[in-house]
């Protein structure tokens, strides 16, 4: 392993992944199953010149991995064009780099949207921090927040240190947010939990957070909302939903045994700050709405689908949507892309409308039900967002003017 | 000593934490941070101090860039152990054939240094600072 061209590749992957053992404290290295690559979103010259050097050192892949977001959209080369700069121009070889160093070209920062997703317990690689959330409170896999270079090394040799959140005794909470105080409505609102995350991710800072008080009814879409929203406004890579994520069957199991050190009331008030904070300035002139971050779930293109209800969306108004190529395939079988689009809006693949540089020259007030698009974007890009329930988005839409349901959280 | 090598330069003491990603353009080396209180101060050149790590899965392809571009700094002196760093570093020296070493120092030691003071890290890791005895 030591010879020959695919040694070279092999221990500068080795040698990273040992350095980072010996950084973290780590005893011993894992066997991962599955690496979520970030690498393949481009940051300056040198991410073209390591993905190269394993290329050319004769580097394989020892487990399956999967790539995160592209700059550039593979599908839409236009939206962010290969031909206009050289930095677009080394984004879009990035991507088909990691294409021939094995990666399943999947492009997307949802990729437990997709099947074939790891286990309970499964010790894995996720690197974008949303997934890394996900994959650790919602499936239940096992995962730092892995960060460039370290997620393709781990994939070349199929190991990781063991350390944080691989091992047992860091999983356990250590702080209690209670929202059974809340109303029947806010707890049914999708817009509720982007906001919850928000606030968790604000409140948390180093400890495992467990929430107490969601409906059975959640689904993954919701808990995608809490994932993304927490690791945006703060460093949440593993959360506990009592009664619903698998290592939080009961508040004993999410504290491991311990009691309680510290627990939050959530109250309606704590939401609205959070909407607040996400764009509460109503006055400018709606440009464009935007939904997809993390990129849009086959139910929540189900649900615009019956919200849109094939009204075509107001005249000078930019709808955007990005999902991954998988979901997009799904939701074209059903027949859901094709009255989207004539509705008038423009669904993109393999990328994110918040990544600078910005696409189509959007600009002003954009509506978004996402508070990861709400707290990234305007730091980013020349925007304002606002934050909204989907249906306050959808409606936004239709009428050409932010819509706000007054029923909800306002 | 968490990546050997050696430097000498004058001392860069952040007074908070800095994402590489983000809050760091390593075009120029410059801080961006709208949040960060040496917003507009550049790393270039400098024994870089940090008193605390924050994540971003981008940062070690920030420190490997403006090492490569030249706009980085000579050394890093973390106040916390922190793998991003770590790697983008190592990424970098290997690539371009660098010598930046990466130590751990207490924090308590660190708040004692001085911005500008003449700062050399030899092969053993040891931190030699201009005035100390």
């Amino acid at each position: 392993m030591l010879a020959g061209k695919s040694g070279r590749a092999a221990r500068f992957a080795m040698e990273t992944v040992l350095a980072a053992a010996r950084i973290d404290c780590a005893e011993r290295l894992i066997d991962i199953s599955f690496a979520h690559i970030d690498a393949c979103f481009y940051n300056g010259r040198a991410h073209l010149d390591f993905v190269n050097f394993m290329l050319e050192a004769g580097a394989r892949l020892a487990v399956p991995a999967w790539t995160n977001n592209g700059l550039v959209s593979l599908n839409d080369l236009t939206l962010r064009d290969p031909s206009q700069s050289r930095e677009m121009r080394e984004a879009h070889e990035l991507m088909l780099a990691y294409v021939r160093l094995g990666c399943k070209p999947v492009w997307t920062c949802a990729p437990y949207q997709l099947p074939g997703r790891p286990g309970l317990g499964e010790h894995i690689v996720g690197s974008e921090s949303n997934a890394v959330s996900f994959y650790n409170s919602v499936v239940g896999a096992r995962t730092n927040k892995y960060g460039d270079y370290l997620d393709v090394c781990a994939a070349i040799t199929g190991r990781v240190p063991d350390s944080k959140l691989h091992r047992d005794e860091n999983r356990a909470a250590g702080l209690l947010f209670d929202v059974s105080g809340l109303a029947p409505r806010i707890l049914g609102s999708d817009l509720f939990y982007h906001l919850l995350g928000h606030f968790v991710g604000r409140r948390s800072g180093h400890r495992v957070p467990a929430i107490l008080g969601l409906r059975e009814s959640c689904n993954e879409d919701d808990l995608k909302a809490i994932s993304a929203a927490a690791s945006s406004s703060g460093a949440v890579p593993l959360f506990h939903a009592i009664g619903i994520t698998p290592e939080a069957p009961t508040l004993e199991a999410a504290f491991r045994g311990e009691a309680v050190p510290d627990s939050i009331e959530v109250t309606s008030a704590d939401l609205n700050l959070a909407r607040a904070e996400l764009g509460g300035d109503l006055a400018t002139p709606l440009a464009a709405i935007a939904l997809g971050t993390p990129h849009f779930s086959y139910t929540e293109f189900e649900r615009l689908v019956e919200l849109l209800a094939d009204r075509p969306v107001a005249p000078g108004i930019d709808f955007y949507l990005t999902t991954s190529r998988h979901v997009f395939d799904q939701a074209r079988a059903s027949g859901w892309t094709d009255r989207l689009e004539n509705a008038g809006v423009r669904i993109i693949t393999d990328t994110c409308t918040y990544f600078s540089p910005v696409i189509n020259n959007l600009q002003g007030k954009v509506m978004t039900n996402s508070a990861k698009w709400a707290y990234y974007a305007p730091g980013m890009l020349p925007v304002q967002a606002v934050i909204g329930s989907l249906r306050e988005c959808v409606e936004s839409a239709v009428r050409g003017s932010v819509v706000l349901d007054s029923e909800n959280l306002a | 000593m968490l990546i050997a090598g050696r430097a000498s330069g004058p001392a860069l003491v952040l007074d908070e934490a800095l994402s590489f990603w983000g809050g760091f353009d390593p075009a120029n080396g410059e801080i961006i941070d709208v949040h960060h209180p040496q917003r507009g101060c550049r790393v270039g050149g400098s024994i870089l101090f940090i008193p605390e790590s924050r994540g971003s899965a981008g940062t070690p392809g920030g420190i490997a860039e403006t090492l490569r571009n030249g706009s980085g700094p000579l050394a890093f002196v973390l106040g916390e152990r922190d793998v991003n760093i770590g790697v983008g570093v190592l990424v970098a020296n290997r690539l371009y054939d660098l010598e930046v070493p990466v130590l751990e120092i207490d924090r308590a030691r660190m708040v004692e240094i001085e911005n500008g003071a003449r700062v050399t890290i030899d092969f053993a890791g040891e931190l030699l600072i201009e005035g100390d005895d």
